[in-house]
């Protein structure tokens, strides 16, 4: 069950300095280029993760949440996409100024990433127990017995039930929640410092969507690790994340800690999606949505992205692209009427 | 209460689980529904919850007789939907109308728009006469939130949402006393999903039909619903008016299913969550006894032996399926008004 699971003595890594941020995205773009045209996926990306903390990227689809996610773990496919501007940092080294060996060794260390789907993300042709073995012998070179007891104690940490049994295993035996339960056990494999998690409850029950929730929490708590999670789910922000960074039309729109901008969105697209879903706990006579649907990445509206959408959007907005700016300690948003927003609540 | 408009009885459908090519045998089933029993009254929208193999999906085809029951009756219009003679079901299928949840895989790619949701009027054409039918077509678009003009594209030019927008209007087009709705706004984006729920309920107040609203989304289904039915492993577990189901379930599993919803307002201090254990098991090989007690907390012998009846224990209207049914505010509803 237990084990030394400090990622900081088990890879061999110092402690960063405090207040030092662990994974750094700086300015970052990304395109796509097809016959249709440019499609702007992330158009200017900010965010910065310190150890130990959540850090939750909010966005409807086509938002560009994934794909900075994408970058950082170098699973764009070029062509057609490509990053034409930007920094990515892990412990203030820019991932894209090292070498390419340098790049894998620190997407294979240092970041590990889970996803939505643990059924196309395993390999269905090689047991469980193996998958998260060659974790081990490719990367640490750890002899095949040993490799073994290492996965088994890892699936055993991540609550599978007779994990050592489970080990011959294949993808498809396993349920949707224990398939979810391995993938988070072979991203742990290695100690990651960073785990990205992308949408990783949204195809799964409520029940087992707890279930993977808490035991992500538990984790990051217990090895130290910063988690950064993808989602498009309000609830599971509420309840589980640090900081919220809200994005829209590949920009972030809104960024503070969970508590602020649930409780007074600085932005009338956090404010909209807030109005969007109905309460678990009362009744409410109708829902007030956002009108529209998000735009298409190849048709950005001109000025701010979201004005088409917006109750509060004036001339001003439909010529000049509000910049993300600090509206508060620790506060962000791009909106010019921030202020009217803020208040309105 | 009224007539029920449709009352199901004891509905069950096994899918026979075979092994052998040339000599087929059956080596078990699985017990996808059994023994639903439910009443849709005029008017009223009927939430069905439940998780990923509950049976909820399968009772709407089995009301579609898109698949034939194993045993069970469904009562509509003083006729057993399942006994029904060809025009009996011409005409139910006009009275029943279903919404699936992919609103990009029950859309025909290469009809228009307004062929699509004309459809019905080639089998029913009494109900618009020709020479109006383009004007009706005009009227369901933009009743439905669309644009008159987008008759003559196809469905590939519409967003999701849009998508789902053009099935209920082809679904209304032949004026369903009934409608079904299977995870209608599942697969939409948050802000969209909102869009489409308040064109459900305006729709709903305007035309007046009664809606079954299947759903895993607890949230949506209270806003919606005007009362529930929760689903386990093929059976209700528990059903009553949606304020009762939410404010004071009486059934663990539904205890557990609110309490695991998380909340979007970090305001709101959850009562303790009730965790629970494992997975739902597999239908083909259920639990004797209660289906549920393998994750339940309160579960002894007597659950593994005797079948709890679904019962109105406390006298509140409101039929649960425990031997140990015991109300409990696992939301905190009350102090959150």
């Amino acid at each position: 069950m237990n084990g030394d699971y400090n990622a900081a003595t088990a890879s061999g890594r110092s402690p960063l300095p405090p207040g030092e941020p662990v994974l750094e995205v700086r300015d970052l773009h990304v395109e796509f280029r097809t016959r249709r045209g440019t499609l702007r996926a992330v158009n200017g990306v900010s965010w910065s993760l310190e150890p130990g903390e959540t850090l939750a990227i909010l966005g409807e689809s086509g938002s560009g949440k994934s794909v900075s996610a994408q970058a950082i773990m170098g699973l764009i496919d070029s062509p057609p996409g490509f990053i034409t501007e930007g920094e990515i940092r892990f412990r203030g080294e820019d991932l894209f100024a090292l070498s390419e060996d340098r790049r894998r060794r620190i997407r294979g260390d240092g970041v590990a990433m889970v996803f939505q789907d643990a059924l196309t993300a395993l390999n269905p042709v090689f047991s469980v127990g193996w998958q998260i073995a060659e974790t081990y012998r490719v990367h640490r070179g750890t002899p095949k017995r040993e490799a073994y007891a290492k996965a088994a104690e890892l699936l055993d940490r991540v609550g599978i039930p007779s994990a050592h049994e489970r080990l011959n295993s294949y993808p498809h035996e396993f349920s949707g929640g224990m398939r979810q339960r391995a993938m988070i056990a072979m991203a742990l494999a290695l100690d990651p410092e960073v785990l990205i998690a992308d949408e990783p409850t949204t195809a799964l029950d409520v029940t087992v969507q707890a279930q993977i929730m808490d035991l992500l929490t538990e984790l990051r708590s217990e090895l130290g690790m910063g988690l950064v999670l993808i989602t498009h789910d309000l609830a599971v922000v509420a309840e589980n994340a640090d900081r919220v960074a809200v994005m829209y039309a590949g920009r972030i729109v809104e960024e503070g800690t969970v508590s602020e901008v649930f409780t007074e969105p600085a932005h009338p697209y956090t404010l909209g999606l807030m109005h969007s879903i109905p309460p678990l706990h009362r009744r409410v006579a109708a829902l007030d949505p956002i009108p529209g649907t998000p735009p298409n990445p190849a048709r950005i509206p001109p000025g701010c992205p979201f004005h088409p959408r917006c109750a509060f959007a004036r001339q001003h907005c439909r010529e000049v692209e509000p910049p993300l700016e600090r509206v508060g300690e620790g506060r962000a948003s791009a909106c010019h009427y921030w202020e009217e927003v803020k208040g309105g609540e | 209460m009224s007539e029920p408009l449709l009352s199901v009885r004891g509905l069950t459908k096994h899918f026979p689980l075979t092994r052998g090519v040339v000599f087929r045998r059956q080596i078990g089933s699985v017990q996808a529904v059994d023994g639903v029993s439910f009443d849709l009254h005029e008017g009223e929208t009927l939430g069905l919850v439940g998780e990923s193999g509950c049976g909820k999906s399968t009772t709407a085809r089995l009301l579609m007789r898109l698949i034939e029951p194993t045993a069970g009756e469904a009562i509509y219009g003083g006729e057993d939907i399942f006994t029904m003679s060809r025009a009996q079901l011409r005409r139910l299928r006009r009275d029943i109308q279903i919404i699936f949840q992919d609103p990009y895989a029950s859309l025909d790619p290469r009809m228009t728009v307004g062929s699509i949701i004309g459809e019905g009027w080639e089998v029913h054409p009494d109900l618009v006469p020709k020479g109006q039918r383009r004007a009706e077509v005009s009227r369901l678009l933009e009743q439905v939130g669309l644009e008159a003009g987008h008759a003559d594209r196809f469905p590939h030019q519409f967003s999701g949402g849009q998508r789902q927008r053009i099935g209920i209007a082809r679904a209304l087009a032949v004026r369903p006393e009934v409608l079904i709705l299977d995870e209608p706004v599942s697969a939409l984006d948050v802000s969209v999903q909102a869009q489409v729920i308040n064109l459900i309920e305006q729709l709903q107040d305007e035309y007046g039909f009664a809606a079954l609203f299947i759903a895993h989304d607890l949230s949506v289904v209270r806003h919606i619903s005007d009362r529930i039915a929760v689903m386990y492993l093929g059976k209700i577990v528990e059903s009553g008016v949606a304020d009762e189901i939410y404010e004071r379930p009486a059934h663990p599993y539904t205890q557990a299913l609110l309490s695991a919803v998380p909340s979007p307002d970090p305001t709101i201090t959850r009562r303790e969550r009730i965790r629970l254990e494992g997975d739902v098991p597999s239908p083909a090989n259920p639990p004797s006894g209660c289906r549920f007690r393998t994750r339940c907390w309160k579960a002894d012998e007597r659950c593994a032996e005797e079948e709890p009846a679904l019962v109105d224990r406390f006298g509140h209207g409101h039929p649960s399926a425990c031997h140990y049914a015991d109300v409990s505010d696992v939301i905190g509803s009350s102090g959150q008004e």
